[in-house]
């Protein structure tokens, strides 16, 4: 005991662990209706680093060559002792970590967590999901297999529509005319080092900017805590009154349970549902049949599908390339745009159509064979009741309000077991 | 029950219950960790024996470049009797050659056959062997694993069979 506390006087003498202590004991995390969503960023992170670790022990073994990559990938799955583990881990918890964000994104909408001064906080968080969803395409092709071969040819062609530099931003894509060796070298790149390095720095912005302005208590909090709201003047007075815990331990403990959470969720799925690797690709065979991106891009993929091949005088897919980046754009500078009153009122208008569209089109596109209709709705009603729980602390109980979400979750759950019972039955 | 009721005690039973369930899942993570960075098996031969892939006449030529026998690099050499020979049109004889592991036995670099000093080199830290093998000057702390040679097939044609002892 007495060689600990001297190692620990000798750190702390050099490093200043005292200050770091201060630091975590000053820290409080609001308590109200909303606290539980604060777990969603510490779930992200928390699957972040397994990206980190899976992603690192995965590099050991990897061979970025076209001759190779495909060969290595099998051996990792089918030589190497828990390969197996380690890469169905990395797949799952990318989607998973994307799920997250996506809960992330749209909680701290509800909650609108950007008003002044977290404009930055919001900025930052909607550019890594950008950077996440480019990780899992860049990763998609690694593998070399024939789904990822095409779903990058796709995917880059898609970069070809932007008008004027399309062209250019293609070539810069592939690193080529079409896509080859050189494709995967760059996507490799992209991978392992250029995008970790950009997520570090704006997760360290995020991170750092939360730990600035401290953690954002919703404006019109519990109901049962509106009152305490409307006694203060001033936001920086509205905080400060609301009742907190100290991060550590209290808030701690309670993040772990949500690690455990993931962490459970992400074993079961890796071991009971092993990341499939297909057949390796071939440049010039024909695409297979039922190609699809990961989920998160099936509802871009989906309304590309249906558009018309001219929409006026432009291509539909020029229409449908330039409206998702406008949508990107809008998500991205929310914080300006709302200005409260009717604006607000119509923002909310378009991010309920905008997550019932998502919902939507999701389904439709991960079911589109014939006679599949049920499983359409069991995807749907699943999504939905994933997302009908974020409205409970808006509501209070024994209202109408409070009955409606009860009323809709209850529906879209009896929706999900008809399915299945349809589903069962046949 | 009342009586035997210690806050203390149970704070400190749950605490331990929370640092037992930390360490297990740290066991749990490293455990697969640690398997998955132990090394695949090794694909070489284990084989004994194999045919060098040079005839009598390229193997002057045959020093400069090790061929692979069971994984490691093996030096041919062949001696200057031997070349002489060979120039003469005399048969060769099975020890005009030698064969070695040309692992150096100091810290592994691959050895070079120096025809004009008639001796084997490490280029890394100067070690030097003899053509017998052995460690004659420098750092290198044994002599060379030598390999039997045997010669098969009509003169002129022979096929050179490397083999060890396992």
């Amino acid at each position: 005991m007495k060689l600990l506390s001297t190692i620990r006087a000798f750190v702390d003498e050099r490093l200043g662990l005292d200050v770091l202590q201060a630091l975590a004991h000053k820290k409080r995390v609001p308590i109200h209706g909303c606290s539980h969503f604060y777990y969603l960023g510490g779930m992200a992170l928390f699957l972040f680093l397994v990206q980190i670790v899976t992603g690192v022990l995965l590099s050991l073994y990897y061979k970025p060559s076209p001759d190779q990559a495909f060969e290595s990938v099998r051996a990792i799955m089918t030589e190497v002792d828990f390969g197996w583990l380690i890469r169905s881990a990395h797949s799952w918890s990318a989607n998973l970590l994307i799920g997250v964000l996506f809960l992330h994104l749209l909680t701290a909408y509800i909650m609108r967590a950007y008003r002044r001064p977290r404009e930055m906080t919001w900025v930052t968080g909607v550019l890594l999901l950008g950077v996440f969803l480019a990780f899992g395409f860049s990763g998609y092709l690694l593998p070399w297999n024939e789904l990822a071969f095409f779903a990058t040819r796709v995917g880059t062609a898609i970069v070809g529509v932007v008008p004027v530099i399309g062209d250019d931003l293609l070539l810069l894509a592939r690193g080529g005319e079409d896509v080859t060796g050189d494709t995967l070298a760059r996507f490799y790149a992209l991978h392992i080092i250029i995008f970790p390095l950009v997520a570090f720095g704006l997760l360290g912005i995020h991170l750092f900017l939360v730990q600035k302005h401290g953690m954002s208590i919703p404006a019109t909090g519990h109901p049962a805590k509106a009152e305490v709201g409307a006694l203060c003047s001033t936001m920086a007075d509205h905080e400060h009154r609301v009742p907190s815990m100290p991060f550590v331990p209290h808030f701690l403990l309670r993040d772990m349970v949500g690690w455990y959470l993931a962490l459970a969720l992400l074993a079961a799925l890796s071991a009971l549902f092993p990341w499939e690797l297909g057949t390796k690709a071939d440049p010039f065979a024909s695409a297979p049949e039922g190609i699809k991106p990961e989920w998160y891009f099936l509802f871009m993929f989906q309304t590309l599908k249906i558009l018309p091949a001219r929409i006026g005088p432009f291509e539909g897919e020029v229409c449908g390339v330039l409206f998702f980046g406008l949508c990107g754009l809008v998500v991205l500078l929310i914080p300006f745009i709302d200005r409260g009153g009717k604006c607000r009122t119509v923002l909310n208008v378009l991010a309920a159509v905008a997550v019932a569209y998502f919902i939507f089109m999701t389904a439709w596109s991960w079911f589109s064979g014939a006679g599949q209709g049920a499983l359409r709705i069991m995807l749907g009603s699943l999504l939905v009741a994933v997302v009908i729980p974020l409205l409970f602390p808006f509501t209070r109980p024994q209202t109408a309000w409070r009955r409606a979400v009860y009323a809709s979750f209850t529906l879209t759950v009896i929706a999900f077991l008809c399915a299945s019972g349809w589903e069962l039955w046949r | 029950m009342e009586a035997n009721y210690d806050p203390a005690a149970r704070r400190s039973w749950l605490l331990r219950t929370l640092q037992a369930t930390i360490t297990i899942t740290v066991i749990a993570i490293l455990y697969p960790v640690a398997r998955f960075l132990r090394p695949r098996r090794a694909v070489v031969s284990g084989a004994l024996e194999v045919v060098a892939p040079y005839k009598p006449k390229e193997l002057l030529n045959a020093a400069s470049k090790p061929f692979d026998f069971a994984g490691k690099p093996c030096l041919l050499v062949l001696l200057p009797e031997g070349a002489e020979r060979l120039a003469q049109g005399q048969p060769l004889r099975a020890d005009d050659v030698r064969a070695f592991n040309a692992i150096c036995t100091h810290v592994a670099c691959t050895v070079t056959y120096r025809r004009t000093e008639g001796d084997v080199f490490c280029n890394c830290h100067d070690g030097v062997y003899d053509l017998e093998g052995r460690n004659v000057s420098g750092p290198p702390p044994r002599p060379l694993e030598k390999y039997n040679v045997a010669l098969r097939g009509e003169p002129g044609q022979e096929e050179i069979v490397v083999s060890r002892q396992s």
